[in-house]
């Protein structure tokens, strides 16, 4: 791995925390903490991705030992982005948003039995009490799980595959060029 | 197990060590009994507890200093101390600077109320510059690593790694088996009931 | 002995028609110090990171023509935030971070290090936190830094940006010294006014190649002067209409008055 990509991979990192902690700024409920990962698979192609995810994962573990069991679902993450940075699904909102909105999906597969067989689905206020609400509408344990993490994380990943494509189209060419994936990500290889 | 991990946070002083243990738990006991029956709840309420107390006790013993140093001499290859620790202080530089960029367009005007629209554009306003002048940076480190001789693949001398008693190994590794049978006993042993 | 060869060196940037260097040629040799000076964006930057073997290497990019290294380089950025390692939470262990990076056992290290503070007079900073530094701090840590490492070829882009008047003297002062200690010293800087203390030879880059190579009496030439690149007395002397020659330094301009 060159030196260069070595020296994404904290920024990166870093992104993704501290956007976690400035979205409260803007009153949304979102999590943001995919978006280095996403964000570095989209320059630098899935090894980088996966490095960036388990980077974040273990920061975050440090401050609340809870969270390492979702390096998983950072991974996935990275290999989803992986998929939709190879079909250039970055080159615009269109496209870009409704492939967020499928990681939306997966990533909330991934994370409910985790956060099931480990927490008894209370891994957040949030989701937990939307766990509660599915449970009141009647819907079984597991699949009030999913749909506490599911309702959170649809839009999340959304705004998140958003927030990247607007991320590297800003970006001026000649930066991008020097990023193996940048390019082929927006469709502009 | 719950009361030696709570006992281990509070040894390193109420405030740092106690404290953050308890106050990560609680919202999950919370919640706990908003879903569940009063016997899960204590039980992953404990398992819970233990993990949380155990790393808190962790995160507060260790300085990141010395975390960096022990990796190294522990065999940890150089670029993944880099890693972990570059990441550490970049964080609060990256929060520093989005505070700054939201104070600086809260007095261009830019409210984060409003309906969905005017606070996603709010965001994009925020993580924009942020996120593009990060990876401006990016070369630049990139720069001074290779200056420093922060290359893969070498053997980094260490700098002063903190001491690892033999007792201080033992006592690791009987955790870890610990652990193992612990694992083996929830997952496997039932199947022979 | 020739520590540093480049010979008709020319290099595009990653996606960039027009060059940054145009054919340049240069030898810095051991125990000589020499001052780019130019325009902003003349390439002096640029240059070094090819001497620095990081263009094209590391920033990616095209190079034409040759460069020959005999020694160990190291160089000095102008921003000293990026350059701190990031691992290091004393000034001490930051210093050392080069040296550990090279593998050299730890006695040598200390030697290296030690010797490398005092130099930098960082002694009293030693057990401080990098992130707790003001800028002229830290660019003296990162300048000790690469010095610890002991290059033979060692190169500055603006190291006296962010250091105050005292500061640069001490800089300028321990430059001369490398010099002396058998070091080849390549030197972009905008302090002119220091140049003909510090530097035994000038080159005068204009677009990315090298419009004239000479000693520091260059910087008090007429054409020099008419491009703003001349020092403050030469600069005043040509303002107020007095003939050429232009002096350098005061102790030139009181010559000439006597």
């Amino acid at each position: 791995m060159s030196i260069r990509l070595l020296a994404l991979i904290p920024v990166a990192a870093a992104i993704s925390l501290a956007l976690s902690a400035a979205v409260d700024a803007v009153a949304l409920p979102l999590f943001l903490d995919t978006t280095g990962t996403i964000l570095a698979t989209a320059l630098a192609g899935p090894g980088v991705g996966i490095a960036t995810g388990v980077v974040t994962s273990a920061v975050n573990t440090l401050r609340n030992p809870t969270f390492w069991p979702f390096v998983v679902v950072q991974i996935i993450v990275a290999l989803y982005a992986w998929a939709a940075a190879r079909a250039g699904l970055f080159r615009s909102f269109r496209t870009a948003v409704p492939a967020g909105l499928g990681l939306g999906v997966i990533a909330s597969v991934t994370s409910t039995p985790i956060s099931y067989l480990v927490f008894g689905c209370t891994t957040t206020g949030g989701i937990a009490l939307t766990t509660a609400l599915g449970k009141a509408l009647g819907l079984p344990p597991l699949g009030a799980c999913f749909f506490g993490s599911f309702v959170s994380d649809f839009g999340d990943k959304a705004v998140t595959f958003a927030l990247v494509t607007s991320v590297l189209h800003a970006l001026p060419r000649r930066t991008a060029a020097r990023f193996p994936w940048a390019l082929r990500a927006i469709g502009a290889a | 197990m719950a009361t030696i991990a709570l006992g281990l946070a509070a040894s390193r002083g109420l405030r740092p060590g106690l404290w953050p243990a308890v106050l990560t738990a609680a919202p999950f006991w919370l919640f706990l009994l908003l879903l569940h029956d009063v016997p899960t709840t204590i039980a992953i309420g404990l398992r819970i507890t233990t993990m949380v107390a155990s790393f808190v006790w962790l995160v507060a013993t260790l300085e990141p200093a010395r975390l960096v140093e022990a990796m190294i001499a522990a065999g940890w290859s150089a670029s993944i101390a880099y890693l972990l620790a570059a990441t550490l202080s970049a964080v609060p530089v990256l929060k520093a600077r989005a505070r700054r960029i939201v104070e600086a367009q809260r007095c261009r005007g830019l409210s984060p109320r409003g309906g969905i629209a005017a606070r996603l554009r709010a965001l994009r306003a925020l993580a924009l510059p942020l996120v593009l002048s990060a990876l401006h940076e990016v070369d630049e480190r990139a720069l001074a690593l290779e200056t420093r001789g922060l290359v893969p693949g070498i053997r980094r001398t260490p700098l002063a790694p903190p001491p690892d008693p033999a007792v201080e190994q033992a006592a690791r590794w009987a955790l870890l088996l610990a652990c193992l049978a612990a694992l083996v006993r929830r997952l496997i042993v039932p199947r022979f009931i | 002995m020739r520590s540093l060869t480049l010979d008709h060196a020319s290099f595009w940037y990653p996606a960039t028609a027009s060059p940054a260097l145009r054919d340049v040629s240069l030898e810095v040799v051991q125990g000589e110090v020499v001052a780019l000076v130019g325009a902003l964006g003349a390439g002096a930057s640029t240059l070094l990171l090819v001497a620095a073997d990081l263009a094209p290497r590391v920033i990616g990019g095209r190079l034409a023509g040759t460069v020959a290294r005999r020694d160990r380089s190291g160089i000095v950025l102008p921003t000293p935030w990026t350059q701190a390692s990031g691992m290091a939470f004393t000034v001490w262990d930051e210093v050392a971070f080069g040296p550990a990076n090279l593998g050299w056992p730890a006695h040598e290290i200390t030697r290296q290090v030690d010797r490398a503070l005092e130099r930098l007079e960082l002694v009293p900073l030693a057990s401080r936190d990098p992130v707790t530094l003001s800028g002229g701090e830290l660019q003296r840590v990162i300048i000790a830094a690469i010095l610890a490492m002991d290059p033979g070829l060692v190169l500055f882009d603006e190291p006296a940006a962010e250091l105050d008047a005292e500061g640069a003297r001490t800089l300028w002062r321990l430059i001369r010294l490398l010099a002396k200690e058998g070091k080849a010293v390549l030197l972009a800087t905008s302090a002119l006014d220091a140049i003909p203390d510090v530097a035994d030879r000038v080159v005068w880059l204009e677009d990315g190649a090298v419009r004239a190579v000479g000693t520091p009496d260059l910087l008090a030439d007429v054409a020099a002067c008419d491009a703003g690149l001349g020092t403050s007395v030469a600069m005043v002397w040509r303002a107020s209409g007095l003939p050429e020659p232009y002096p350098l330094t005061v102790a030139h301009a009181v010559q000439r008055w006597r």
